[in-house]
């Protein structure tokens, strides 16, 4: 059971970034302002954990009229300023939820004390109706999404203490990565990643389901899902991408999107090598992926970067974009033998 | 301690992997032996931010800083 929420603040608990505006920082996130009152009603404590001056802290406590618990503000890892809030709480790192709208914030929190549970501000929203928030009330829906987060847990704790190399960890969890064809009925869920996606997005703007919809029927693209299971859980489709095809040229990714509930499983890396199969399969030369480059998406050039694409150096647009680009001669980058499903053929 | 050393450090400790604080500064960082993926290039890209001060994924677009342990030290020593 949970005891102390500990919260991020910019983009977190505020709708914005406290430092961007400090005259007139930006109000607090209103779905988010009612969760904080509801859970203080049940006796969970919050607490505060951010990159930010300390005023930051007070100015959180005054716009939310909540008093944290504890505050640490600073330039050190979360996971640090969640090991000293444990510390000065007396709560166990089980007993503690961590709320931050940064993938690799979370990944480190994570991978430092895998006992918290980690949330994103999406999650956090929900966690009212979870069992671990309120032992009475439990929906099925709610109940779904606390098995998966209890099996991410399990996951990331055992990966922890796995001796071997990622892949020898994701194999014996019996990874499965399946490439499908996307059809009409996954609009949704492609809309969803469309808009939620951040750190491993090249950059498309979101797409509305009408646009996705016709994307599908377009016999010059193909739109390929991407599902992931293991033997801890079915996180269903976590990522999609749109290649036009191109003939004897190279061709082009506009769209390129992953769910963080698949980082560092090696996913996106399985993506990657998959549509320069399928392209190289069709007679392409070349792949070029687009992408917004900003300090949010690091993770997508570093994604990029490991599959042997490269921009020409300075060379990015007026919109913040470069041409990411590599051959399709020779040796493809590798794709792991648990990935499966469509070949990319008409 | 050499730089390269303290990184390998930062390595191991973002990885999970205590053995790669071992590893050798010509080994390739993607793929193989090290296996870098993004979540744990971009933890290792905030580490280098915070302890040298030198934004990687700011100033090399293609991120060749990380090719291996050595071009990674000779770009924070060319800027630091």
């Amino acid at each position: 059971v949970i005891k102390c929420v500990i919260w991020d603040i910019d983009n977190t608990l505020l709708d914005g970034v406290y430092l961007e505006s400090p005259e007139q920082p930006p109000p607090p996130d209103p779905e988010l302002l009612a969760v904080l009152r509801e859970l203080s009603g049940r006796g969970i404590l919050h607490a505060l954990a951010s990159r930010n001056p300390p005023e930051a802290a007070r100015y959180v406590g005054a716009v939310t009229g909540t008093r944290f618990a504890a505050a640490e503000c600073g330039w050190e890892s979360k996971a640090t300023a969640v090991r000293r809030i444990s510390a000065e709480l007396s709560l166990a790192p089980d007993a503690l939820a961590f709320v931050d709208d940064d993938m690799i914030e979370r990944a480190e929190v994570a991978a430092a004390l895998p006992e918290v549970l980690v949330l994103t501000p999406e999650d956090a929203a929900e966690s009212p109706a979870w069992p671990d928030f309120s032992p009475p009330v439990v929906t099925a829906e709610a109940s779904r999404r606390a098995d998966m987060y209890a099996a991410r847990q399990r996951r990331q704790a055992e990966a922890a203490t796995f001796g071997g190399s990622r892949d020898e960890f994701l194999r014996r969890a019996g990874t499965r990565i399946a490439i499908g064809r996307a059809e009409p009925a996954d609009v949704p869920r492609l809309r969803e990643l469309s808009v939620r996606t951040h750190q491993l997005n090249s950059g498309a703007p979101p797409l509305a389901e009408a646009e996705l919809a016709a994307l599908i029927a377009d016999p010059a693209r193909l739109v390929a899902t991407v599902g992931l299971t293991d033997s801890y859980g079915d996180d269903g489709i976590v990522g999609c991408s749109v290649m036009e095809r191109n003939g004897a040229c190279s061709w082009p990714v506009p769209v390129l999107m992953m769910s963080c509930r698949a980082l560092g499983r090696g996913v996106l890396d399985a993506l990657l090598g998959w549509l320069c199969r399928a392209a190289a399969a069709a007679g392409g030369t070349a792949l070029t992926v687009p992408c917004l480059v900003t300090d949010r998406n690091v993770p997508m050039r570093l994604a990029l970067a490991a599959a042997g694409l490269r921009a020409a150096p300075g060379a990015v647009d007026a919109g913040g974009r470069a041409q990411f680009s590599r051959s399709l001669d020779g040796p493809l980058p590798a794709v792991p033998d648990w990935l499966s499903g469509w070949d990319g053929a008409q | 301690v050499s730089l390269q050393a303290e990184l390998a450090q930062l390595l191991a400790e973002v990885t999970g992997h205590p053995e790669l604080a071992e590893l050798p500064p010509d080994v390739s960082l993607f793929g193989g032996e090290a296996g870098l993926d993004s979540l744990a290039g971009t933890m290792l890209l905030r580490q280098v931010h915070r302890r040298y001060g030198v934004d990687v994924a700011a100033e090399d677009l293609n991120l060749d800083a990380l090719a291996d342990l050595g071009t990674l030290a000779a770009f924070i020593e060319a800027r630091r």
